[in-house]
């Protein structure tokens, strides 16, 4: 069976993106790279482009990566980054998606062997799935 | 070919008591429903699920010992909906 696509969790928070990780592997199984990639370069609240890159290098099986962003510089550090080429070998997309919903929407598609274009349509979804 | 049958078939199913639809066994159905022939569709609640989109399927708010209606359409129509069925009844 072919790779699935990776997934890159970014938060301003490492521990958000960490268990948000942990939670996505318990519901799509183990056959999905998730990658946490939170927190800013010393160990506080901020992103860090360097980790987004590293992490997308990880995340990277050959299939494409999505990668999935908390807020405001969270996603500007993974432009940065895609803009900066620092990712350039990896197919990489940036999923418009609420990133706990997102996340476990991407992981779950990503297990049924959705290619990375359906990953980022399964992230996207949440905006339109009502909790209530 | 034996337990074909193309076309439609639905049928109802009960959450055992006790066990809801949450996330992580949500997540083994839309596996199993990934890989039938049919396209399968869940009703409860008053909602639709696509059986493959986890956050349709969560968002039935499916709770133990509650009704699931599962359709499916196309391929093994029957066979999907034995396996969807079988998984449902046996949540644990």
């Amino acid at each position: 069976m072919p790779s699935a696509p990776g997934i890159v969790l970014v938060s301003h928070s490492a521990k958000l993106a960490e268990g948000l990780a942990a939670m996505a592997r318990e519901v799509c199984g183990p056959d999905v790279v998730l990658v946490a990639a939170g927190g800013g370069p010393d160990g506080t609240l901020g992103t860090d482009g360097s980790r987004v890159a590293e992490a997308i290098r990880r995340a990277d099986q050959g299939a494409g990566v999505v990668v999935l962003a908390d807020l405001g510089s969270a996603v500007l550090s993974v432009k940065a980054c895609l803009a900066d080429g620092a990712a350039d070998e990896a197919d990489v997309m940036l999923a418009d998606a609420p990133l706990v919903e997102g996340a476990i929407a991407a992981a779950v598609a990503a297990s049924i062997g959705a290619d990375a274009a359906a990953v980022r349509r399964a992230a996207e979804e949440a905006w339109d799935v009502r909790k209530l | 070919m034996s337990g074909s049958s193309n076309g439609f078939r639905r049928r109802s199913v009960r959450i055992p008591d006790g066990v809801d639809l949450h996330a992580r066994p949500a997540g083994l159905l839309v596996r199993v429903a990934a890989q039938q022939s049919a396209a399968i569709t869940l009703h409860a609640n008053g909602r639709d699920a696509d059986a493959t989109s986890i956050l349709q399927v969560l968002a039935l708010g499916a709770t133990g010992g509650s009704e699931i209606e599962i359709e499916a359409a196309g391929g093994n129509a029957s066979a999907a909906l034995d396996a969807i069925a079988a998984l449902i009844e046996t949540l644990s």
